[in-house]
């Protein structure tokens, strides 16, 4: 065994510098390529005024990638349970109950920003390690396990509110909010970058990071590759999932406190079916549902593809209900495309 | 049989990008004959079974069945024209029962149109007693071992009364007992006038089966010939194109100290599975250096020792002791066994070796990524040097790391398995039937490659139901009946017919063997 050490000077590599990555490059592109048509007609299809594309303006720009960045940040999350071959449907659930729990703990408890903030993504976190324990340790499907969770956690946000919406007031007194936590919802560099867009892009841009380089993700992947084969190569797969769906609850929690900033409130109610959308987001992102294979970068190029969409119909005053109507078969599209791949 | 041919394959061609996988290939079958097709993989002899069987529809050349000219559209119209073809990657349903899998898609039903549940038992239990099984029909597929699901396919063949029947290494997971009988029932489908293609790895059942036997090699017809007259050696030259000097290369390394010592162990399982055999008082060791074979028959807990070795083995309670150099271990799980110096290539591969359309890179480094970086996060180079090391080292035949490893041969496949266990550095390999499906070539190789390791110091133990592996690998041979080790071999001075009566137990030697003893 002394030839197989850990240490090589130099690679001795014949094989050429691709540019590699368990995710396969090819079906990366496809969700971008999807973006970039969607983004096509969407100018092509924008109204005008006094001949400007009311689509590219600067405004309306900011607004899609900022109605996006809820979802987009949940997505992200969502990402890592599919990739897994898990499923979780209670990212909506857990948005309303930390958007509720911002709302309460700094208006009502009067708490300040930070113990307020950290708490509230420690209970996305800690939701989502339950979750995650719940469907690797008992062997519970995760569809299951976070069907109930969804139900448990929209539960909890109902009893912490009084089952009321919760509005948000800034300022020092009793019973408002600090005013850095308004700040959240603000823009940024001159005012062109709402922050909320700037939170999905860090996280977005974590997420591919660490989904690269990290040897956490090469044993996520391999765990949604093949379970069996996972485990049998000494990955720790129970630790790996109860990880990923904390890694879920935490993004899940973060969108919450977003969610709360942007309406000024928090309701319990908050992100009903956001899971739906999110699952939609990374099914057009090109990841399999088997789990295994996709990318974060796919994902957000899925969630920018459904905001574009949504943004270019109101645009054009289009009915809500045909609204969902293309979404719907945007996501049978972007399936069908993926079933046309050559299989590798 | 010029005029009598059941099948007549003339000029067949087949492409797939720039790889001719058949060129100009002329195939006959006879009723009631067994044509024995041979060759390494990526030889051609999937891809024309593939071709008569209907999975592969635009080709070159002609097929005549009976002498009529046919041309078919997919495996439905292959069917229709009775042909049969049991595939090396078995297609049943795991959830389904015996009998379900065997009539799956033309059940029989009772007057009022629903599933006669009854009547499918009673005539999957005759064809399974039929292909010399005593398998209950009613249990579910996934519940059984991979040898006795080879033998539901074979029953589930039979039963669709094909004239030609097309046989991929049916062997490949049945013990000796159940090769015979699977002969035993070739004989009599043969007597009944089913041609059969017989595509296999193992020459001593192909001169015991076959009337003829066909080599293919790179596409192309090599020879035929038959296979009672020729050699060994012979044919593998045919197959491989060079002479082989031997396939097995004899470790003469001296065995050094005491590797793993297991005493009087016992597992009771919290519940009984069916179709499982765990150890009941198997007592053994393995010196680092050595090889030792683990023999038995289907069912003799061979696998099961290897997984309550690694700690994969569903719980219980154990008793007797597992040491491993001179130090009690309680092998709790894989990263456990790893991490003590313990490595597993399981039994199959597909299933539960490899992740098939991850890249190679991935599939080799994923058992020892902490070693290719620091704070979790890894070094690309490190890791791409530690694959190509491995590949090299492994005489890995691919294109890029970044390819699927799913789309190596079945050997190359194996040996990503051997190379993502060997990049732990382990010093005891448990090792579970790692030739089965794998070339002659590869399988050269990886014997290559045990000599090696165990000249290096490493302690190997080696399941398999091959008893020339068995006798050409291992150092020594430990037999298993009925989760017990009935009896040790050193392969120095004992036989092929020595672990056969080990195995089987002395009274059931002549009942199933015959002569030898």
């Amino acid at each position: 065994m002394t030839d197989v050490q850990d240490k090589p000077a130099v690679a001795p590599t014949p094989v050429e510098k691709a540019s590699g990555g368990v995710a396969a490059t090819l079906f990366r592109f496809q969700s971008v390529f999807g973006l970039l048509a969607v983004f096509v007609a969407a100018i092509i299809f924008s109204p005008r005024r006094d001949g400007e594309i009311l689509f590219l303006s600067a405004d309306n720009l900011a607004n899609v990638v900022r109605a996006v960045s809820e979802i987009g940040i949940i997505a992200v999350g969502m990402t890592f349970v599919i990739l897994i071959g898990g499923i979780d449907l209670s990212v909506g659930a857990v948005l309303g109950l930390a958007a509720v729990g911002s709302a309460v703990l700094m208006v009502e408890s009067d708490w300040g920003f930070l113990p307020s903030i950290v708490v509230v993504l420690a209970i996305g976190l800690v939701f989502g390690a339950l979750q995650g324990m719940a469907t690797a340790m008992i062997g519970i499907q995760s569809f299951i396990v976070t069907l109930a969770g969804l139900q448990i956690a929209r539960g909890l946000a109902r009893i912490w509110s009084d089952g009321q919406g919760v509005a948000i007031a800034y300022g020092d007194g009793p019973n408002e909010a600090p005013s850095t936590f308004a700040l959240l919802g603000e823009r940024t560099f001159g005012g062109l970058v709402p922050i909320p867009v700037l939170i999905f892009a860090v996280v977005a841009i974590a997420a591919v990071v660490f989904l690269r380089i990290s040897a956490f993700s090469r044993h996520l992947y391999a765990v949604g590759g093949n379970e069996k084969a996972a485990r049998l190569s000494g990955v720790p797969v129970i630790r790996v999932k109860i990880a990923v769906f904390a890694i879920c609850g935490l993004l899940a929690a973060l969108a919450g406190v977003v969610h709360a900033v942007q309406l000024n409130q928090g309701s319990p109610n908050d992100g009903i079916g956001y899971e739906l959308d999110a699952i939609a987001a990374v099914v057009i992102g090109g990841t399999s549902l088997a789990g295994g294979r996709g990318s974060v970068a796919g994902t957000v190029a899925g969630a920018l593809l459904l905001g574009v969409l949504n943004n270019v119909l109101a645009l054009n005053n289009i009915d809500s209900n045909i609204q969902l109507l293309i979404k719907g078969l945007v996501i049978v599209a972007a399936a069908a495309l993926q079933r046309l791949r050559p299989a590798s | 049989m010029a005029e009598s041919a059941l099948v007549r394959m003339s000029g067949i061609g087949k492409r797939y990008g720039g790889v001719q996988a058949c060129h100009e290939v002329e195939f006959t079958l006879g009723a009631g004959e067994v044509h024995a097709l041979l060759g390494e993989n990526g030889a051609g002899k999937s891809t024309l079974m593939k071709i008569l069987s209907g999975d592969v529809t635009d080709y070159d050349g002609r097929i005549e069945i009976a002498g009529e000219a046919v041309s078919f559209n997919g495996p439905t119209d292959a069917q229709a024209a009775g042909i049969a073809m049991i595939h090396q990657e078995l297609d049943l349903v795991p959830a389904l029962s015996v009998a379900d899998n065997i009539f799956l898609g033309r059940e029989l039903r009772t007057p009022y149109r629903t599933v006669d549940r009854r009547r499918m038992d009673r005539e999957a239990r005759a064809l399974l007693e039929r292909s010399g099984v005593n398998l209950d029909p009613r249990r579910p597929v996934g519940e059984l071992r991979v040898g006795e699901q080879q033998l539901v396919t074979i029953a589930k063949a039979i039963s669709l009364d094909a004239r030609v029947l097309i046989m991929d290494e049916p062997t490949s997971a049945l013990t000796t007992s159940e090769v015979e009988r699977l002969f035993a029932v070739i004989r009599e489908l043969r007597r009944s006038g089913v041609g059969i293609v017989y595509i296999s790895h193992r020459m001593e059942e192909i001169a015991q089966v076959a009337d003829r036997a066909t080599v293919l090699r790179n596409g192309q017809i090599v020879t035929s010939f038959d296979p009672r007259k020729l050699s060994t050696a012979e044919v593998v030259e045919a197959m491989v194109g060079r002479p082989v000097q031997t396939m097995f290369s004899t470790p003469d390394a001296p065995t050094g100290d005491e590797l793993l010592r297991v005493e009087d162990l016992v597992v009771k399982p919290r519940r009984p599975r069916p179709g499982r055999r765990d150890p009941d008082g198997i007592s053994l060791t393995v010196r680092s250096g050595e090889i030792v074979g683990l023999c038995g028959l289907l069912g003799a807990g061979r696998t099961e020792l290897l997984e309550t070795l690694y700690g994969v083995a569903p719980g219980g309670t154990r008793s007797g002791r597992i040491v491993l150099q001179g130090k009690e271990i309680r092998p709790r799980g894989p990263r456990h066994a790893l991490a003590q110096g313990i490595g597993l290539v399981p039994e199959d591969r597909r299933a539960s070796g490899l992740v098939l359309f991850h890249s190679i890179l991935a599939n080799t480094v994923v058992s020892s990524l902490p070693a290719y970086g620091r704070l979790g996060v890894i070094a690309r180079r490190m890791e791409r040097a530690a694959s190509i090391r491995m590949a090299d080292r492994l005489r890995l035949k691919f294109g890029r790391l970044q390819d699927d490893v799913g789309t190596l041969s079945g050997g190359n496949q194996q040996k990503v398995v051997f190379g993502k266990m060997l990049l732990t550095e382990p010093k005891l390999l448990l090792l579970d039937e790692p030739t089965r499906g794998v070339d002659i070539g590869a399988k050269a190789e990886i014997y290559r490659l045990l000599g090696e390791l165990a000249g290096q110091g490493l302690g190997v133990l080696l399941a398999s139901s091959e008893l020339p592996e068995l006798i050409g690998v291992c150092d020594r041979v430990v037999v298993l009946r009925d989760g017990r080790d009935v009896a040790s071999f050193r392969t120095a001075d004992s036989g092929e017919s020595d672990l056969l009566a080990a195995a089987m137990g002395e009274s059931a030697v002549f009942e199933e063997v015959g002569g030898p003893q």
